[in-house]
């Protein structure tokens, strides 16, 4: 799967991503009552006043918008759990806290569409900017360790969108330092070179961040 | 192995290599600007684009040696201060150019010399690119060599559209398939 806004690159733009993170289910209280929808991706309703239902994002955004329901907000975005993260993400300065895949996309979504669904927005808002940019510094720390003898990278947790930042770049590096760590570029000191290593061990596998 | 009509690589065999011809040419005094005949001696040093040098180093009619980027001088600069090392004056080719003179001339050092450079200025690069999104910085740019730059515009442009993102804008965008006229027909 690649995206659509750039045919030569295979790279998602954010409103890209932002779309993909769309089809995540959220609880929404109606305030009308519907008949069951039966779309391809499924089913959903029937819609009752006043009794949940589970709904992807862009149905809540689209019956939001018409004012015909409210959102419940998930339940890590709450002052409590983002502010545990927060913590969490301050004290490893070498592992990420798992938070939902589509964390950046969802909460921009909320922000924009329902601000008055989430207690205490300001808050919320504010700790998860915070946490985004703790979790990109781990980011960009980590990635200075890569050198000629990487050539995979292991970020668990990572988040699709903060992977989608850095994904042009990391490629291009990966790419650079294979290139030039390549066995013809580097020659083995001669007096070894009768037993080298073959082609393909090039050196321990070193994870960006260990778990 | 790049493309045929790949601009960089095309460019990067025009880079001027010193070369000491082994046998005397006639009829191609064109080469040596200081040549008052038509003819190029034995002897003479001239300086070639790469892709002539190679050909006539395989034919053994002239022997090239290292251009000045890839000198003493240079290799301690970038041991001191990798980073702040203008490597785009003086070659902005820098890589490509080296792992290709490093097969033709055999000369087993620059290999590791530029996977050192590489590794010491991709910090370097990796700092300024990410933190810098919003400051119209150019001046890092100076210094980097073409793969260099294509680095820093990756992650720079990256991170610059998702902070746009961020900061809104219109949610919908028309495609560029749709907003296209339809061509007349004659």
């Amino acid at each position: 799967m690649a995206g659509q806004s750039d045919p030569k690159l295979s790279i998602f733009s954010a409103a890209e991503m932002e779309f993909l993170a769309e089809d995540e289910m959220v609880e929404i209280v109606p305030n009308m009552r519907m008949e069951p929808l039966n779309l391809i991706s499924g089913d959903y309703g029937p819609f009752r006043p006043q009794i949940p239902a589970s709904v992807p994002y862009w149905l809540a955004v689209a019956l939001k918008k018409r004012g015909k329901c409210t959102i419940r907000p998930p339940e890590w975005m709450s002052v409590e759990t983002l502010t545990r993260i927060l913590e969490a993400e301050r004290d490893s300065p070498r592992e990420f806290q798992p938070l939902p895949f589509h964390y950046v996309e969802i909460s921009k979504l909320l922000f924009d569409h329902a601000r008055d669904d989430i207690p205490d927005i300001y808050m919320v808002r504010s700790l998860i900017e915070d946490i985004r940019d703790v979790r990109f510094h781990k980011v960009e720390t980590g990635l200075e360790t890569i050198s000629a003898r990487t050539h995979a990278v292991k970020l668990k947790n990572l988040s699709a969108m903060e992977v989608n930042i850095v994904r042009p770049f990391v490629v291009r590096t990966l790419q650079a330092f294979y290139k030039h760590d390549s066995p013809e570029m580097i020659q083995q000191p001669s007096v070894t070179s009768n037993r080298r290593l073959p082609a393909t061990d090039r050196g321990p596998r070193r994870d960006l961040r260990q778990r | 192995m790049p493309h045929y009509y790949d601009i960089d690589d095309i460019l990067t065999e025009e880079e001027l290599m010193p070369v000491v011809f082994q046998k005397a040419a006639t009829g191609v005094g064109l080469l040596d600007p200081s040549s008052e005949t038509n003819n190029i001696e034995q002897g003479a040093k001239v300086e070639l684009p790469f892709w002539l040098a190679a050909e006539l180093q395989r034919r053994q009619a002239a022997m090239m040696s290292i251009p000045p980027c890839f000198n003493q001088t240079t290799r301690k600069e970038i041991q001191a201060d990798a980073g702040s090392v203008d490597l785009r004056s003086r070659c902005p080719y820098f890589y490509e150019l080296g792992s290709k003179i490093a097969l033709v001339v055999g000369d087993q050092t620059i290999g590791s010399f530029l996977l050192y450079a590489f590794m010491n200025r991709y910090k370097e690069v990796l700092s300024k690119s990410h933190t810098a999104a919003f400051a119209a910085t150019t001046k890092p740019l100076i210094l980097l060599t073409k793969e260099e730059t294509h680095l820093y515009e990756a992650a720079h442009s990256s991170i610059s559209a998702f902070k746009k993102w961020r900061m809104g804008g219109s949610r919908y965008e028309t495609s560029s398939f749709i907003g296209r006229k339809r061509k007349p027909v004659e």
